[in-house]
């Protein structure tokens, strides 16, 4: 028992300290609007991240949300309307990590750009949304978290004004998710019609009630609505069939916005799946009522998923589209995590938080690398990447390291989290969807080992003066890289606090 | 005398499709997010409804929330048309194509 007691509200300290740095860039923004005191902004986005990273590891450490013995049990706010549970704590913890990440290398990357304070309290609003994303309990407050992580992001998107990418990646994301924010709505608007809930313990309650004494009519309304609600997640996920913005999102935007929106926020987009999955809709209740398995859907989602990100990466002749169709294969490997869920066992879902953790450090270390190639002017294909290993080896020997965790080449962090997916899968009975993940696994080999030749092995295209090396990119790269290669000997605790989670959510 | 819900979610339906054909055969970004507003307004008409259906508040206080967050995603939208318009001089949607593979 910790000595001293805080009180319940603590609990949202990650995501509070994140709010609170965010307000503080506006307050310095409004003070002083021309600022472009770089030092400064980055410095209090990356040490707001880190503190809120800091409190959320010691909270999971010290047990808060833990069943248990020595555990707090899960703390809820608001009556039930916000949870703060391992797995909330698990995922605020992703969010930091990439925050602090992309706050850092932002430092180099946005050099000369005019609105340096709204820049880092967007990314650091967004990063407040997400996390309150994990720690949502409701429909209510899930659909304003995902606003809230959403909106800022549209505009980080399109935030370079003059570059043509930059707004036309801006546009189309912010078209598609409109679109799928308002199916989402209704989708919400719906399961409340035929609940009359929106707190998700409650849908829960009163389903499984509708179930037993069979007097629930409503079971084409709820169908619908949760097939509108997999509409909105799959948006935020990025996987089949909103995934068409990623593509472009990523190609145009500003490299680090990149790696934090495909890793932060694909990780938050999962854990409300996760959440409202195994909170608000019971298996075999739903089931009954709507008389289909919603596992099935997650089933053909994450093979359908998987596939085309794996196969459409295969073609690309740019590194960052490439990177971006990658993680929509990414996306699909974690669906697996709600498509075993029938099985019962909390190792799937388990493996999928771990895949979610892991990928957090690699992806958004793989984009670094392509904010770093941006930053140096080299061009953006695989042919432009061409023997960069001889003029930054240090670099190129992080991206080496993203690129085989990437594919799940063991020891590296990727192939354990892919090992447990696997496992579970085949735990699961889920003989189709592991055959799948192999297969995919076996076809990213070769995209990512074709930037790493392009990297090491091939000549340059033309003699290049020596790359410069910006210090807060590199910080960031080889911090990604460090972590990707310990997680594997520090994987046990993850894999220990990534299956108490899943445990407590389908208990 | 009161209207049936079925009613209430049939006008909804029917909104809520509206826009959506909207959004599918506009190519003015201006008229995408009119259409995406009558969507938002569809699920709006259904939880105030369902709210009255269910004698509790829930729905009706979610409606209100969901129009701030609609206005707010509208500053975003236009905020994104204007500069938009500034690189293209259009608000055409299918005229960005710089990244077309």
């Amino acid at each position: 028992m910790a000595v001293v007691e805080l009180p319940e509200w603590a609990a949202l300290a990650p995501v509070l300290i994140l709010a609170g740095t965010a307000l503080a860039l506006f307050v310095f923004d409004s003070i002083n609007p021309r600022s472009t005191n770089r030092t400064v902004l980055a410095g209090t986005a990356a040490i707001g991240s880190l503190v809120a990273l800091g409190v959320a590891v010691w909270f999971t450490v010290a047990g808060v949300g833990a069943s248990g013995l020595e555990g707090f049990g899960a703390i809820e706010l608001f009556d039930g309307q916000l949870v703060v549970d391992q797995m909330a704590l698990y995922f605020m913890i992703i969010v930091a990590v990439v925050t602090a990440l992309v706050s850092v290398a932002s430092y180099d990357y946005m050099e000369g750009h005019t609105y340096q304070a709204e820049y880092y309290s967007l990314v650091m609003l967004a990063a407040t949304g997400m996390a309150t994303m994990a720690a949502a309990n409701s429909l209510v407050t899930i659909l304003i978290a995902l606003e809230l992580a959403s909106l800022p992001s549209y505009a980080l998107v399109a935030i370079l004004k003059d570059n043509r990418g930059s707004i036309e990646a801006g546009l189309k994301y912010f078209l598609i998710g409109a679109l799928s924010s308002a199916i989402f709505v209704y989708g919400i608007s719906l399961v409340y019609g035929a609940t009359g809930y929106l707190q998700l313990d409650a849908i829960a309650t009163q389903l499984e009630t509708g179930a037993a004494d069979g007097e629930f009519a409503y079971g084409g309304l709820l169908g619908l609505g949760i097939l509108m609600l997999i509409g909105g997640f799959a948006f935020k996920t990025a996987s089949v069939p909103f995934h068409f913005w990623a593509p472009e999102a990523y190609e145009g935007a500003p490299a680090p916005i990149a790696a934090f929106l495909s890793s932060a926020s694909k990780a938050a987009g999962f854990v409300i799946a996760f959440r409202v999955f195994t909170t608000a809709f019971p298996l075999d209740a739903t089931s009954a009522l709507i008389g289909v398995d919603w596992t099935l859907a997650f089933v053909i989602l994450a093979i359908v998923t998987m596939t085309v990100g794996n196969f459409a990466a295969a073609t690309q002749q740019n590194v960052k589209r490439m990177l971006a169709y990658s993680s929509i294969g990414h996306a699909g490997y974690a669906l697996i995590g709600l498509a075993g869920l029938g099985a019962g066992s909390e190792l799937v879902m388990g493996a999928a938080m771990m895949h979610l953790l892991v990928y957090g450090f690699m992806n958004t270390g793989a984009f670094l690398f392509v904010a770093l190639a941006e930053h140096w002017g080299v061009g953006r294909t695989f042919e432009d990447y061409n023997g960069l290993g001889q003029r930054a080896p240090v670099a190129c020997f992080a991206l080496v390291i993203f690129m085989f965790s990437l594919a799940g080449i063991p020891p590296l962090g990727g192939f354990w989290s892919k090992y447990f997916l696997f496992t579970g899968a085949i735990e699961a009975g889920l003989l189709v969807v592991a055959a799948a993940l192999i297969v995919n696994s076996a076809l990213s080999l070769y995209y990512y080992s074709r930037l790493v030749k392009a990297v090491w092995f091939e000549e340059p295209p033309a003699a290049r003066d020596s790359l410069g090396q910006p210090t807060g990119l590199y910080a960031a790269i080889v911090f990604a890289a460090v972590m990707t290669v310990v997680l594997l000997p520090g994987f046990g605790p993850v894999v220990e606090t990534a299956l108490d989670a899943a445990a407590a959510m389908i208990a | 005398m009161t209207v049936g819900i079925e009613y209430y979610v049939l006008l909804s339906m029917l909104l809520f499709c509206i826009g959506l054909f909207g959004i599918l055969t506009r190519r003015n970004a201006l008229m995408f997010l009119m259409s995406v507003e009558l969507m938002v307004n569809a699920a709006n008409i259904n939880l105030i409804a369902f709210a009255f259906y269910h004698g509790n508040l829930t729905g009706q206080v979610l409606a209100l929330f969901v129009m701030a967050l609609a206005a707010a995603e509208v500053a975003i939208g236009l905020g994104i048309i204007l500069v938009l318009y500034r690189n293209f001089r259009d608000v055409d949607v299918t005229v960005p194509t710089t990244m077309r593979w």
